[in-house]
């Protein structure tokens, strides 16, 4: 491994500005125990990079301090310590009294802890929850965009593609943009392909296949995509869609044609 | 009793994690500018700046126990906690629709990677020296939090080119910060 080298891939950069994968990141940090220059590099960039924010800092406003430690602060639970209690001898009935105040004032904390855990527990879970729904609005919103792109625009054609002989229950659907020549697919079912094989969508014009894009192999696992777009295309009668070795082929492979649809 | 302290970052780390009287309003102190400087870099409009730096210091308040040391500098991680914090409100749908009250042009495809224009401050001033096609990349990674995958998507180019420019735009930007 030469050490020089992947310190200047820019590796350390992307580390450093939280751009890494999960992969890239676990894999930096076990080379930064290896090597020490490497460790070194990681420094140097991070001091860099809190000069530079230091050199850019904006102040902010001296009233929003008191906002930040309010919001901070009420996290946080208002514990008053109780100091010892004078052992001087009193009358029996205050000694009574002093007790069941004493009483009431450990429940009263006890109930004042248990709230606080409580209003904790519902705070983070309320942090988690305004996470959730706004990653599923964005999603949401995401969709809307694809959906409004293909059902709002009149020059889109639809071809539906059936499943072939191989697979019967595979089927497709391709939208395509006549004017803009944009081509986007929508998978709605086929079965997930073997690590070292793709599929890849064709245009079938006047008999001559035209290669229209690889579909990752990422659709078939994790969070679906719902339009996928393909090559743009100039011509097109009909769509297919066949099974390749990994990367595509020139011609596509007749006998693993899995679906297949006129525009 | 204002004599000027400074902590280095293990011992304020320790404090905070003691939940120290004042250790907070040292952090605040010490640590608020840099911190919106980074947070106006990505939220263009001040009011939505300041309720990102109140949530930034409640994550950092929130999370401290769980920062490691041997993993990066404390205030590389504050930088990152601001920077998420950031892309988290301009990704909300809350922060989305109010953007639709301003026109935004429907340009086609690249109409999603140049939604906000944002103030030219700090890292974004050191972005302009940088040429137009890794401009854009660092832009839509760093400051709009897209991953490598949506990038390629959304500029159709291959995820490849997309890594290898993004790291070639970096260490160009090392060199720009140093």
């Amino acid at each position: 491994m030469n050490v020089r080298e992947y310190i200047s891939s820019g590796i350390v950069e992307s580390y450093v500005l939280g751009l890494t994968s999960s992969e890239e990141q676990s894999e930096f940090e076990r080379m930064c125990k290896q090597y020490p220059e490497i460790l070194q590099a990681r420094i140097d960039f991070e001091q860099a990079m809190e000069r530079q924010a230091r050199h850019n800092a904006i102040e902010p406003p001296p009233s929003w301090k008191y906002d930040v430690m309010n919001a901070v602060t009420s996290q946080e639970a208002k514990v008053v310590p109780i100091t010892g209690i004078d052992r001087i001898a009193r009358p029996t009935r205050l000694k009574w009294v002093a007790a069941a105040c004493a009483l009431l004032l450990a429940g009263s904390l006890i109930w004042n802890i248990s709230q606080y855990n409580r209003n904790r527990k519902l705070q983070n879970s309320y942090f988690d929850l305004t996470k959730d729904y706004d990653s599923v609005a964005l999603h949401l919103t995401e969709i809307e965009d694809e959906i409004a792109m293909i059902s709002l625009n009149p020059n889109v054609k639809m071809a539906s593609m059936k499943g072939m002989e191989v697979s019967p229950a595979s089927f497709a659907t391709v939208y395509w943009d006549t004017t803009s020549r944009d081509v986007y697919l929508v998978v709605n079912n086929l079965p997930k392909p073997a690590s070292d094989k793709q599929y890849q969508l064709w245009a079938l014009l006047n008999g001559q296949p035209i290669d229209v894009g690889m579909i990752d192999n990422d659709v078939f696992i994790g969070q679906k995509r719902l339009l996928l777009r393909m090559k743009n295309v100039s011509g097109a009668q009909a769509f297919a869609i066949t099974l390749e070795k990994k990367g595509g082929s020139e011609k596509p492979t007749m006998d693993s044609m899995y679906v297949m649809g006129n525009l | 009793m204002n004599a000027k302290i400074t902590y280095g970052e293990d011992e304020l780390v320790s404090l905070l994690r003691q939940r120290a009287d004042s250790s907070f309003g040292y952090l605040y102190d010490n640590y608020s500018g840099p911190l919106l400087g980074i947070v106006s870099s990505i939220v263009a409009d001040q009011e939505t700046a300041r309720d990102v730096l109140q949530e930034v210091f409640v994550n950092i308040w929130r999370k401290i126990e769980s920062y490691d040391s041997s993993k990066g500098r404390l205030f590389t991680w504050m930088m990152n906690i601001a920077r998420n914090a950031a892309i988290d409100k301009i990704r909300s749908r809350g922060y989305r629709d109010s953007l639709k009250n301003f026109a935004i042009p429907e340009t086609g495809e690249t109409g999603a990677a140049t939604l906000p224009q944002l103030s030219d401050t700090g890292l974004k001033k050191v972005l302009t020296t940088l040429k137009e096609e890794h401009r854009v990349l660092i832009d839509m990674s760093y400051f709009q939090g897209y991953t490598h995958e949506e990038i390629a998507k959304i500029l159709d180019i291959p995820l490849g080119t997309v890594k290898t420019r993004i790291r070639s735009a970096l260490t160009h930007l090392r060199t720009m910060i140093k």
